[in-house]
């Protein structure tokens, strides 16, 4: 007797359509999959038979084949326990085999017959997308985020009674998990971050609101303790709600990656990574070898990518990210494959000025000349170039901190971020920072006063070429941002220049 | 002497002063063997300053050399030094030196600065580049201070660098970043042929430039004056040579200026020198806000010298000079004569600056003048807790004024083409680096004003912009 049930396993980050035989014959008893599978795949003949145990339902003692078609793709993870239960079920008899007719099947087994979510259900969802799906309750909101026909159970038991049709399919709920979850590094939208608990630091608020509305990548340099994570974590809620097809870009990557979604599945608020200094640069960029993970880069799509004590990074992680910044995806290849990741994301860097962390301010430093040049030499000048805004942040004054006004709520500065925003969808991009180059004269008209402030700055040398295009993208925000209307006056040039002050003398390299 | 138990009494130093050479029982003459083996008894590995003086303290190089490689000598029980004394030939070092252009100096010799020779913590050997004469027969004083140093630090110690050396004072630094740096560029800068040359001591090899920007200013002052180290060729730069430069520094001084220095600072050591040697130090006052004025308001705290002009540098090195029972101080020679008459011109009045202008003129007077009749009295404090010599009796007198100042380093503003929100903005800087977060909260600015403002007195000239802050010059 044989059955054959549809199912699909992850291969890079795209779910692969896969037909799980199953042929049960007279023989000595056995039990044998084949088609390239891997230790976990493996491994389910144990959990099947436990599973099919506890559920009360009998393990064939004749011999077993499971075949998973296509032979050539090397099957990973614990989601065909499902269908390979299934299949047995059929091929033994004890399941109509009309019952599974059209149904496609994914999910873990426990050795308890419950059946457990696996990662990646949201693509694997999109593959089974002409099949009616069942998948374990616990990510049936994924499964139902790309598919419109999911089933769902708790147990094993339980769903070969609905496939008899003994009982009816239980309805679908939320997912019961739709509290958000402030693991690190995951996305926080309301987790109580709230840019009125910075107090004063009016020039790097402004900096984070620019930042948000234009989509400027922005550097934090300042010493230890003038907030510069805070600031940064507070960068997420200024911008605004993801739309749909972002939002399910970035559910789909958190699914493969294995992180939590939140309760409808979809995604629609800017995730914010934070990733340590330790990083590899595989657990950055992605890759992988049983299958591709996608690294922090693309986790923070849609989001923002917080890179605290920046220096300490690793230079071949921090280059790394050049070509992803430039190109808002990353292209990872391996022998077994290449995999397109969507990395497009607003990066906030944060580093100390020297090695002592007072540098800057005459005075305070103690470093060496020697030293100081080491550190700012962690940054290679093209990874700078990708700063847009680069400003320094200083510990609050004194009379802010007692005068115990709070700043401005996070909410009232994401209103002229999400007006801000509209303005540049206008201009047809997402966000200033991405108005092409060759369009810039027409979606930056200046001031006379504008234009002789800039040339004054490329004649003094203060500004170069490339920097000039990147002032005109963040003025043009800074307009924006002052509702100014379409023509970009001298004092918005003064604000894009003074917000990259911190670049060249700092860093060693001009503007 | 009671150098080695704490600072040595008036009566002591007198003594040092006055002490007749001591020839080390090597005769007049040196011979070539003998810079040769004292230069690679400098070189050798494990040597230090200390070691190098008590194995050379009785005899000359040749003998100590000699005592070495049999390993009898009385200053190296453990015989440390042996077996690399065997290994190298005096002669293959001295041509090494030679070739680098290096001039090595025993104490016996007459090219051995003369103010050295008698010093306690005098170096064995002395290694120099240009010439080493300069140092002898003129008034000297050491303007050091902060690697890290504001742009008022900076200009203060340029200027104080360039009268010094244009009244024909020999002003010796360190060659370092920051204070040193701007020193040596100010002694170079005086635009007159009978200015004093540039006098540097550095901790390093003289064929290792540390830091490497200063490199071309190290050539320069190499060119017209002279550099010394106590190091052997290829000693590399670490912690512990500089505080060793640092005394040499003070030793070849007859005043000691620290412009600015953070609390702890480098420079503090090298007044700390100073004090031990009962050699005047004086201070530049900074703002009570800059880091990097800590230290010298502290110096100052400590009953050091303040200094405001070149004037009250000048009066301390008279006051050193003249308590020495050296002749006059050269400050009255043709330098400063051939400037008499001519008026300091009086600086445009600024707000930020009013302190400074106001006294300008002849009121003030130069230090040299009138040293004779109150030379004794002054001496005899000699107990002064942080060994500076009092020159608060600052006498008005007929004095000669300075040469004038090139236009150049007066405020090139005008306040008159300041916009209001630029003139707001200078105020609300005070002086010390400010940031921008303070400049807004102090002005009430948008950051656009504000930016614009910084801008427009960047452009002046009125502010310096550092990576992230403004401060006024």
């Amino acid at each position: 007797m044989i059955a054959t049930i549809p199912s699909a396993v992850l291969v890079g980050v795209n779910g692969t359509l896969i037909s799980v035989e199953v042929h049960v014959s007279n023989g000595l008893p056995g039990f044998t999959v084949v088609g390239l599978p891997d230790a976990a795949v493996r491994e389910s003949r144990d959990r099947v038979r436990a599973a099919l145990l506890s559920s009360g339902l009998t393990w064939p003692l004749r011999r077993v084949t499971v075949n998973l078609a296509p032979s050539g793709v090397r099957k990973g993870g614990s989601g065909l326990d499902l269908p390979i239960a299934i299949g047995l079920l059929v091929a033994a008899g004890e399941l109509d085999r009309d019952a599974v007719d059209g149904l496609a099947f994914v999910g873990e087994l426990g050795l308890d017959g419950s059946l457990r979510g696996i990662t990646g259900m949201v693509v694997l969802a999109e593959a089974l997308d002409r099949h009616t799906l069942v998948v374990p309750e616990a990510c049936a909101h994924e499964a139902r985020l790309p598919h419109g026909d999911v089933r769902a159970t708790r147990c094993l038991r339980l769903l070969v009674e609905c496939l008899a049709g003994r009982r009816p399919w239980p309805r679908l709920r939320s997912h019961p998990a739709t509290a958000p979850h402030p693991g690190p590094g995951s996305s926080d939208p309301g987790d109580g971050r709230d840019l009125a608990d910075v107090t004063g630091q009016p020039f790097a608020r402004r900096a984070l609101e620019v930042a948000a509305a234009g989509g400027h990548h922005l550097l934090l340099v300042g010493p230890p303790g003038s907030g510069k994570t805070m600031l940064a974590a507070r960068l997420p809620g200024l911008l605004p709600d993801l739309d749909r097809t972002t939002g399910l870009e970035v559910s789909r990557i958190h699914s493969v990656a294995g992180l939590p979604l939140p309760g409808d599945g979809l995604i629609e608020r800017p995730p914010f990574r934070a990733p340590h200094h330790g990083a590899s640069p595989v657990s950055m960029i992605g890759g992988g070898t049983a299958w591709m993970r996608p690294g922090e880069i693309s986790l923070a799509h849609g989001g923002v990518l917080f890179l605290d004590e920046m220096g300490e990074f690793s230079t071949i992680v921090l280059d790394a990210l050049r070509q992803p910044l430039e190109e808002g995806e990353v292209r990872v290849s391996r022998a077994r494959g290449t995999a397109t990741f969507p990395a497009r994301l607003l990066l906030v860097g944060a580093m100390n000025p020297c090695p002592c962390g007072e540098g800057g301010l005459p005075g305070a430093c103690r470093c060496s000349a020697g030293a100081k040049e080491r550190y700012a030499r962690r940054l290679s000048a093209p990874l700078l170039d990708r700063f847009d805004l680069a400003i320094r942040v200083d510990r609050p004054l004194v009379d802010d901190l007692i005068s115990g006004r709070p700043g401005e709520p996070t909410a009232a500065v994401a209103m002229r971020v999400a007006e801000a925003r509209v303005q540049a969808a206008h201009r047809g991009v997402r966000s200033n920072a991405e108005l092409p180059g060759p369009k810039l004269d027409e979606s930056v008209p200046m001031t006379d006063g504008a234009a002789a402030l800039l040339e004054l700055c490329l004649r003094d040398g203060t500004l170069s070429a490339r920097g000039l295009h990147r002032v005109r993208r963040i003025a043009r925000t800074v307009a924006d941002l002052d509702r100014a209307g379409d023509t970009v006056q001298a004092s918005h040039v003064h604000e894009a220049l003074v917000l990259r002050s911190c670049r060249g003398a700092l860093l060693g390299v001009d503007a | 002497m009671t150098g080695s138990s704490g600072i040595p009494t008036m009566a002591d130093r007198q003594a040092v002063r006055d002490a007749p050479v001591n020839q080390q029982g090597t005769g007049p003459g040196q011979s070539e063997s003998d810079l040769a083996c004292g230069a690679a008894l400098a070189g050798l590995p494990g040597m230090t300053p200390v070691r190098l003086a008590k194995i050379l303290a009785d005899v000359n190089p040749v003998r100590a050399w000699e005592a070495l490689a049999q390993g009898r000598h009385p200053a190296d029980e453990q015989r440390r030094f042996m077996r690399a004394v065997r290994e190298i030939v005096p002669e293959v070092v001295a041509e090494a030196y030679e070739r680098a252009g290096v001039s090595v100096h025993l104490p016996s010799a007459s090219s051995y600065p003369a103010v050295l020779r008698s010093d306690p913590g005098a170096p064995a050997v002395l290694f120099s580049r240009g010439a080493p004469s300069v140092v002898d027969g003129r008034p000297r004083v050491a303007i050091v201070g902060t690697r890290s140093a504001t742009t008022y630090g900076l200009q203060t110690a340029s200027e104080l660098a360039r009268d010094l050396a244009s009244a024909g004072v020999v002003v010796v630094s360190g060659l370092a970043l920051g204070i040193d740096g701007a020193a040596h560029t100010g002694t170079l800068r005086t635009g007159r042929g009978d200015a004093a040359p540039p006098v540097a001591v550095v901790g390093t090899g003289l064929d290792v430039v540390y830091p490497k920007g200063n490199a071309s200013l190290w050539r320069e002052v190499e060119d017209h004056g002279v550099v010394f180290s106590e190091a052997a060729l290829g000693t590399t730069p670490r912690a512990r040579v500089f505080p060793a430069r640092n005394r040499i520094i003070a030793a070849l001084s007859d005043v000691v200026v620290v412009v600015e220095c953070q609390l702890g600072g480098g420079a503090l050591y090298t007044a700390e020198a100073a004090a031990r040697r009962s050699i005047p130090v004086c201070a530049v006052p900074g703002s009570v806000r800059s880091p990097a004025s800590a230290g010298t308001n502290g110096l100052l705290v400590d009953g050091c010298t303040p200094v405001r002009d070149v004037d009250d540098v000048l009066t301390a090195v008279a006051l050193s000079r003249c308590g020495r029972d050296h002749p006059a101080p050269a400050v009255q020679s043709s330098t400063f004569v051939a400037a008499k008459g001519r008026d300091r011109p009086s600086q445009r009045p600024t707000p930020t600056r009013s302190a400074r202008s106001a006294p300008a003129g002849s009121a003030r007077s130069a230090g040299s003048a009138r040293l004779d009749g109150w030379a004794g009295s002054a001496r005899s404090d000699g107990s002064d807790r942080s060994g500076t010599r009092a020159t608060s009796g600052r006498r008005q007198s007929q004095g000669r004024p300075l040469p004038p100042r090139p236009a150049s380093v007066q405020a090139s503003f005008d306040l008159g083409v300041l916009s209001d929100d630029a003139r707001t903005v200078l105020t609300a800087l005070e002086g010390s680096p400010t940031t921008m977060d303070a400049i807004l909260r102090r002005t009430g600015f948008s950051l656009a004003r504000a930016a614009a403002a910084c801008d427009a007195l960047t452009r002046a000239g009125a502010v310096d912009a550092g990576p992230g802050w403004w401060a006024t010059r």
